[in-house]
């Protein structure tokens, strides 16, 4: 049997795509084909993949969620999605904002962590779910200075090629994991050299701009799918949205929005 | 007139490449079709007869597209193909990644920056043209792919 998934693979995977053809390439001898019109997954897979749960796990389930997701009624975001007090809200902010930091922030907090990268958000009846795949959160080096448990651990490279330390958040104690939640409200986080938090309402026109602007491209051949993504966003962008804009460490963020939701939102509530 | 230049598309939002502009265009008469190619290399353009005869206006039986891809390396690896009742889809590792629709009536590829004009030309438009007529019959692929391979390593 070949060695489980690792991050070999990851580093080696391919991915290219014409029109509605998707085609993954996943060292050593893995080779997976979407068809995203027809909504369908062909592979031909090594013995030692088939058989490896964490293959399964950690690269082929996530990487089709992600390619054939729209396809199929569930739009991947590039944000996090946690929950206080049974009410979720997603954290999104462009690569390096500190997205991952603040949701391991937010969790060792007790707010109830679905996800820290990418939220799967799809459709029941009118409301919104958004979910996440129990997937590691992916921590880069430099956080280290605000977890220093992590200096018990090793960093790796992750899909996009950085090193990060891993959390399994199945195994973290004191981690309360969920595998969706209804996001009823938007953060974006920015950072800013000035220590301190604030939060800045922002209109529905930025919440709409700021996905659309960030979503992968689709082809015109996928007509249902860039509709069922643009209504999504759209239904995303009547909640609340703030923008959080922090000089702070993560501890003392996931704080500030604790304490914003406490007293300000519920208060409106 | 400039060559286009194959290795200068860059779009952070394009991670798959799906958006390389083809602006290469030529209509091909391959037996009985009249195929349209269009490409973002010129040496992909097959060496075939041109379907003169026929303008764009007039449509076209197939199209191909082909995208000479700047950013995957290497030699052609070993054939595989993933089939369905509508595709059939070759791999030849990272240098080669070809999906014929049929019902679609197109043919998508990537070809990698390593695949020279001769191999191109000699093995894979030949292997292309196979796969463009015979729908979701891997084997006979695969044993006309053997010896092809033979030949081009003459």
């Amino acid at each position: 049997m070949d060695r489980p998934a690792d991050n070999h693979a990851l580093r080696s995977a391919h991915f290219r795509g014409i029109r509605h053809l998707v085609f993954v390439t996943l060292p050593p001898n893995n080779f997976i084909v979407y068809d995203l019109l027809r909504k369908q997954v062909h592979a031909v897979l090594s013995d030692g993949a088939a058989r490896d749960i964490s293959f399964w796990n950690k690269l082929l389930l996530p990487i089709t969620i992600g390619v054939l997701g729209t396809a199929v009624g569930v739009v991947p975001l590039h944000c996090a999605c946690l929950e206080r007090n049974g009410a979720g809200f997603l954290l999104a902010g462009v690569s390096g904002a500190g997205k991952s930091t603040l949701s391991a922030a937010l969790a060792e907090l007790g707010f109830a962590f679905i996800s820290d990268d990418w939220t799967y958000v799809s459709r029941e009846h009118s409301t919104l779910v958004g979910h996440g795949l129990c997937s590691p959160i992916k921590l880069l080096p430099d956080a280290v200075r605000f977890f220093p448990y992590l200096q018990q651990l090793a960093p790796a490279p992750t899909l996009n090629g950085e090193l990060a330390y891993e959390i399994d958040p199945i195994r973290s104690a004191g981690i309360t994991l969920k595998t969706f939640s209804h996001p009823q409200r938007l953060f974006f986080l920015e950072r800013t050299p000035n220590p301190g938090s604030e939060f800045i309402v922002c209109p529905s026109g930025y919440v709409k701009a700021y996905f659309e602007e960030n979503a992968e491209r689709l082809p015109d051949e996928l007509p249902a799918a860039k509709q069922f993504r643009a209504s999504v966003i759209h239904s995303l962008s009547v909640h609340p949205a703030w923008i959080l804009r922090t000089g702070n460490g993560p501890q003392k963020t996931a704080e500030a929005i604790n304490h914003f939701l406490s007293e300000a939102v519920d208060a409106i509530a | 007139m400039p060559l286009h230049n194959f290795s200068t598309y860059a779009d952070p939002l394009d991670l798959l490449r799906r958006f390389v502009p083809t602006p290469l265009k030529a209509i091909y008469r391959i037996a009985s079709l009249c195929v349209m190619v269009q490409t973002n290399d010129f040496a992909l353009l097959p060496t075939l007869l041109l379907g003169a005869d026929r303008d764009a206006a007039a449509g076209w039986d197939l199209e191909w597209k082909l995208v000479r891809d700047a950013d995957s390396g290497g030699p052609l690896g070993t054939p595989r193909f993933v089939t369905s009742e509508a595709l059939t889809v070759l791999e030849m590792g990272t240098a080669c990644i070809v999906g014929m629709d049929h019902e679609r009536r197109e043919l998508l590829a990537f070809i990698g920056r390593d695949v020279d004009a001769r191999t191109y030309q000699e093995f894979l438009v030949p292997f292309l043209c196979r796969m463009m007529n015979e729908r979701s019959t891997a084997n006979s692929i695969t044993n006309f792919a053997d010896r092809s391979a033979v030949r081009s390593n003459d």
